[in-house]
């Protein structure tokens, strides 16, 4: 076994459930987040030996993940385009019929709020809220300046806050 | 069962997931040129024996000589239909294979092209879809 293939086996052992987690958050179904779980550690292995470690090993493979989880959401939307169909809907049907998902009511209602953010809103908000990234970590890995990561959030939150009261509303 | 909050996976399921990540550079060792083309190349030399084979089997067995018949419902097609227009059914406008694409081909070429959904729901809602 070589050096390369050395370290892509611990950066399994050591990231390959935050990186399921951080995808599951993103695509709402177990099956989808499991394959493309699957490309990123492929594009991790191909990428790997160009890996210089100018950028810290965590930042980096987040870096692929968000860019691969981008990729698919944007195919999933031409996706539901096609079918005449919005990926909103198609979110909302996905965290109904989830069969892992183990939360209240309050816990899908913000699943589907945090899935009706914008793009870019919503990476921002799963990487801090759920997985906990901290700013200067997120800033490298998106390569947005801290203080747009910081707005990016609050406005992300209240969104969702907004959501959640329509949700209490509704009850 | 693994819990994350409000979300689960199945039993076993990382332990299977790393099992299954490990296997990548097994799956993905590097292959050489020779090897990656030795394909292409075997099929690009039984399609050249199959077409000497052909053209010398034609040329013993075609005969010179026209039909005639067909040249005569050649000649009415034309007056009938100088564009040829009618002859043809939709599916022949295609090679074979052609029209076999898969929904990922078109979603690929649609993102490949610059394509928005805004603009298929756009194109979506003046059809009156």
């Amino acid at each position: 076994m070589d050096n390369v293939e050395r370290l892509f086996n611990e950066i399994v052992k050591d990231y390959s459930e935050r990186v399921y987690w951080h995808v599951r958050r993103f695509v709402n179904s177990h099956e989808d987040a499991d394959d493309l779980v699957q490309d990123i550690f492929l594009k991790i292995w191909t990428a790997l030996p160009s890996f210089r470690g100018e950028a810290q090993l965590f930042t980096w493979i987040w870096r692929i993940a968000t860019n691969e989880t981008l990729n698919w959401l944007r195919r999933e939307k031409v996706r539901a385009a096609l079918r005449f169909s919005t990926i909103d809907a198609e979110m909302e049907r996905r965290i109904d019929s989830d069969p892992f998902f183990d939360g209240d009511a309050a816990d899908r209602a913000l699943s589907k709020a945090v899935a009706k953010l914008p793009e870019k809103q919503r990476q921002v908000f799963i990487l801090r809220y759920y997985d906990e990234v901290p700013y200067e970590e997120m800033s490298e890995i998106l390569g947005t300046s801290v203080g747009a990561l910081k707005a990016s959030y609050h406005i992300a939150q209240e969104k969702v806050r907004a959501s959640l009261g329509e949700f209490d509303g509704g009850d | 069962m693994t819990r994350k909050n409000d979300i689960l996976t199945p039993e076993g399921y990382f332990e299977n997931l790393q099992d299954r990540l490990s296997q990548i550079p097994a799956r993905q060792q590097p292959v050489s040129t020779v090897r990656r083309i030795a394909p292409y190349f075997a099929y690009a030399a039984s399609l050249l024996v199959a077409v000497m084979l052909g053209n010398a089997v034609l040329k013993k067995t075609a005969a010179p000589a026209q039909d005639d018949n067909w040249t005569y419902v050649s000649y009415l097609a034309d007056a009938l239909d100088p564009d040829g227009a009618a002859l043809y059914e939709e599916d022949e406008w295609y090679e074979d294979g052609e029209q076999d694409l898969s929904e990922d081909d078109i979603i690929n070429y649609l993102i490949a092209d610059g394509i928005s959904v805004e603009h298929l729901n756009y194109v979506n809602y003046e059809e009156g879809y």
